[in-house]
This record gives C-alpha cells, structure tokens and sequence, in this order.
C-alpha cells in the first residue's frame, strides 16, 4: 500500500524514524506512483526556497489603514522623543528656569563633593605644619589620609647609632604618676 | 500631557534634594568623625648614664580616631622596639589605652636574638602621660655599667581641628 502524502513529505524531510525510513525508501524504490508524488513535492520545496521573501509590509499597513478608518483600531503612539510638544510660552520659560535651576545644584552638588576637602592642620614631630586633604565625598579616603599622614601606616623612629641599648629588666608600662614611684632618677 | 511633565519635574527635584541629603550626611559624618578624632603624641627618650649629658629625645604625633591603631617603631643597632597604642573612649570620657609593646634585641658578642612582647591596658585622662619602659626600669647598678636608658612618652589628647577661614 502507498503511503499517504503526509508521510511522503514527512520522509522527504528526515522526520521517519528507523526502520519506517527503510520501508519507505524501499517502496518508493518499486514504486513509480510514489517517485512521481516525491519529484513533485521536492519541486515544491526547491521552488519555495528559492522564491524570495515577500514584504508584507505594505499589505500590513493597507489592512491597518483599513481598521483605523473603520474605528477598529487606533493609529499608533509615536516615540517619546518624537511627539511633538506645545507648550504656552511662560510654562516653557518657567519650565527653562526650573531645570537651570536643578542643572546648577546639581552641578554645584557634583562639585562640592569632588573639590570640597576637609583640611587637617597640626604641628607635626618636627614642628612644621602637615596638612592632611580628604575629599569630602569618601569617608574611606579621609581614613587612609588619617592613617598615612606621615606617608606610612608605621611611624619609623631611628635610634642614635652610638648608644649601648640593653634590657635591665622586663618591660613595664603605667601613667607618670605610677612611674614616679619607682623611677630612680 | 502636561500632568506627566509636571511629574517628570517633581521626579528630578527629589532627585536633586535626594543627591543633597547624601551629601550633607556625609559632610554630617566627617564632622562627627573630626570631632572624635584623637592625636597620639609619642616621644622617645634616651637617658645616658651620666645625668649631666642631655637626653636624646624623638617625637612623633599621630592623628587616629578611638578604635584604630598607632603604631610607632624605634629601630637601632641592636633593639626594634614595636609600639602599637589603641585607645578606646569611655562613656566616662577617659581613654582606655591599649597598648602592645614588642622587643627584639640582640645582646652582643653572642649576638643571640631575645624577644619580648607585653599588653598593657592603661586607663588615661586626657593629657596624662604614659611612660613605657621597653627594656626595664633602669636601677642604680644598671646606672654603674654606662647603660642606657629608654623611655617612650604617650600622651592622648582630643584633636583639635582648625577653624576654616
């Protein structure tokens, strides 16, 4: 028995599975009915691979006209960006004036917190003056300002080289007035 | 139409005044830390033996807030000395110094390498002096054999910001 032309498409396009194929295959093989219901079919693949892709744009677009013009549908909103506005002169320059406004806090803002510095002044080791700038924006930054006013987290004290330095007992650490009791000088 | 752009107006005046709130809590939090910012002043001494001779003397101020870590080290010849002073505020308003002091010191001719470390936690008033002794109280024998003599003076006083101008 033949097979339908629902299967015929469906082997012409490797959607049988083994070993329905196989028959097929062999039955179109003996067949001459079934090669010519196949040679049509592939005609009718190959034609519409190769026939270009219409635009249906304009047919879209002429039904769309169709429906709008019988109030079935609304004609579609335009971007944002391209709409058209109108507005009476003084809300348009009240408007102007508004956003000036805004662009210069802002803007003000914007520098406050990149140029604004905290300035830290005290008189350091040697006597002279060190002065410690932060942005005002960063409290992280203001830390590691803090922490390396003197250039490095570790403040570095050379001892003279011409001293003798040695333990004479264990180490002991108090207030002043704790100390002055057993000071010996 | 027009509600939407007096919506759109309102939405970047909140965005403005929202841009100023953050600012000024930030400025608000750097004042709070300035005020609690503390200065460390560290001084190091070196007493000779012979009591006419002047001391030698370092200093050094650090500028923390409670809580975070100065740390000062003295290297010579044969001594590192590492000083690492917290100080903590107390409700009270006295500082809590904690303090850890390290020793690494080499005696010569066996040049053999000795360590000492030691945690201190001394309750200060401001402006009160600390005294660490990293290697010992020197005494009178000590005095007899031309030994040094070092002390590290710690004083903790609130920070003092200058007025802008």
């Amino acid at each position: 028995m033949c097979p339908d032309r629902e299967i015929l498409s469906a082997w012409l396009d490797g959607e049988i599975d083994t070993p329905w194929d196989r028959e097929i295959e062999d039955h179109v093989g003996s067949c001459a009915d079934c090669r010519d219901r196949l040679e049509r079919l592939e005609a009718v693949r190959r034609t519409l691979l190769e026939a270009p892709v219409p635009d249906w744009r304009p047919a879209m677009e002429r039904v769309r006209s169709s429906l709008v013009a019988r109030g079935l549908a609304r004609v579609p909103a335009a971007p944002v960006w391209r709409r058209h506005v109108s507005l009476p002169l003084p809300a348009a320059a009240a408007a102007a004036v508004l956003i000036i406004l805004l662009a210069g806090a802002l803007a003000v803002s914007v520098v406050r917190s990149t140029f604004g510095m905290v300035r830290i002044t005290r008189q350091g080791a040697s006597g002279t003056e060190i002065r410690i700038a932060a942005p005002v924006s960063d409290l992280e930054t203001l830390l590691r300002s803090l922490e390396g006013g003197n250039g490095t987290l570790d403040e570095v004290i050379v001892l003279p080289k011409d001293v003798r330095l040695v333990p004479v007992g264990e180490p002991f650490m108090g207030t002043e007035t704790e100390i002055s009791r057993r000071k010996p000088w | 139409m027009v509600i939407r752009r007096i919506v759109a107006a309102l939405l970047l005046m909140a965005a403005a005044v929202a841009a100023r709130a953050e600012d000024l809590d930030i400025t608000e939090a750097l004042k709070a830390l300035l005020d609690n910012a503390l200065e460390v002043k560290i001084s190091a001494r070196i007493f000779p033996a012979d009591a006419e001779k002047e001391p030698w003397t370092a200093a050094s101020t650090r500028l923390t807030i409670p809580g975070r870590a100065v740390k000062v080290r003295l290297e010579g010849d044969n001594v590192q000395i590492y000083l690492i002073c917290t100080p903590y505020v107390q409700e009270s308003g006295e500082v809590l110094l904690l303090s850890q002091g390290q020793v690494w010191f080499t005696e010569p001719p066996e040049k053999e390498a000795k360590y000492f470390s030691t945690f201190y936690s001394v309750p200060v008033a401001y402006g009160e002096k600390v005294l660490y002794f990293p290697l010992g109280v020197s005494d009178a024998a000590a005095k007899e054999q031309g030994y040094f003599n070092i002390e590290l003076e710690i004083v903790i006083v609130p920070y003092q910001k200058e007025e802008p101008q």
